[in-house]
């Protein structure tokens, strides 16, 4: 595993994105635009499910209409994804908060795969049905926390200093995460 | 009296900032507090952009075709202003970490300008196309530009990092 992040990482393709200044960040703002307009359907239709949001709205209706979006949305983020990851393969590696996310974003596929006979591809009967069932219930609360925890990882990959020892890429000071108690006046 | 008012209120604007010591702030003395804000702020913005980016879709003919862009706005918008509000406390306690390198970055300030039009485009332009049930190049054209606003606001201010 370790041999082919740093295959991957020293391909030509890789090896300009993480030395550029401005590629690597604009692909970095196209997968947070992915979270911005993916993440809030995604929101959307589990808080509808626990009944939170958009009550006068049937949940067929929601989960039906936002599928494609959101098959469009998961190919953005997951592309850019890869390329930010291969770029910066053998740093990864060894960073804690990736690895738990690459083990989130398993599960979430693995969500999915549980819950599409049930929940995801039998919204009408979820619209018949009195009441939300539990089990869509069930589904919509375990997303939001799969979904939570893939931000709060993504988010913490940037504050694990990359072991310098071990890595052979160039690292770029903007790369290495502020000390806390780092800012003076 | 503008200009004397103006004066007076940068003059105190500049007393709190030379009064104010980042160091003492909690973001910059816990582990924790700093990148738990960028979370929510993270967080904050699925939830306001995601939800203008529906109308957006619904104009540009891509979701809810079978339903008016009104109806789709009404029901978005009560998250938006959620959003917007989580995004407008985690993100001026993110600024309080270090305002001085916040107000020289001239990416931040690109993305407080697109913030500030995106808002008003959002509760106005965007606002009226959407209950009017325009139809056409118009209605795309307005989501595009909606489209572009914001993520000219997402970019800006992950460029915070960058520039």
């Amino acid at each position: 595993m370790l041999e082919f992040a740093q295959w991957v990482q020293f391909t030509g393709l890789f090896t300009y994105l993480r030395s550029s200044a401005f590629t690597y960040p604009i692909i970095l703002s196209l997968h947070m635009c992915g979270i911005g307009m993916f993440g809030g359907m995604i929101l959307l239709g589990d808080f509808r499910m626990l009944g939170i949001s958009m009550r006068n709205r049937s949940i067929s209706d929601l989960i039906d209409q936002l599928r494609v979006p959101k098959r469009w949305g998961a190919l953005l983020m997951i592309t850019c994804g890869i390329l930010l990851a291969g770029s910066k393969a053998e740093e990864y590696y060894y960073n804690a908060f990736f690895r738990v996310k690459m083990i989130l974003l398993l599960c979430v596929f693995v969500h999915g795969w549980i819950f599409r006979k049930s929940v995801y591809e039998n919204t009408k009967a979820l619209d018949a049905a009195p009441q939300v069932p539990a089990i869509a219930k069930v589904a919509a609360a375990t997303s939001l926390l799969l979904w939570t925890g893939l931000v709060i990882c993504g988010r913490g990959i940037g504050y694990i200093e990359p072991p310098l020892d071990k890595i052979h890429a160039e690292v770029r000071p903007m790369d290495v995460p502020r000390a806390v108690g780092a800012v003076e006046r | 009296m503008f200009p004397a008012l103006w004066a007076r209120l940068k003059g105190s604007l500049k007393e709190i900032m030379l009064a104010y010591d980042p160091a003492t702030n909690p973001l910059n003395n816990n582990e924790w507090a700093f990148p738990l804000c960028e979370i929510i702020h993270i967080l904050g913005f699925a939830f306001s952009i995601g939800t203008v980016a529906l109308v957006d879709l619904r104009l540009l003919g891509l979701a809810f075709k079978s339903q008016p862009a009104s109806k789709v706005l009404k029901d978005t918008a009560p998250w938006t202003l959620v959003g917007l509000v989580v995004m407008w406390i985690s993100g001026p306690l993110i600024f309080s970490s270090d305002p001085v390198m916040y107000l020289n970055n001239a990416s931040f300030r690109f993305k407080i300008g697109a913030l500030l039009l995106a808002m008003i485009y959002n509760y106005t332009i965007h606002r009226k196309v959407a209950m009017s049930e325009a139809k056409g190049a118009g209605a795309k054209l307005t989501a595009i530009i909606s489209l572009a606003l914001w993520v000219s606001v997402v970019a800006g201010g992950l460029f915070i990092a960058f520039v």
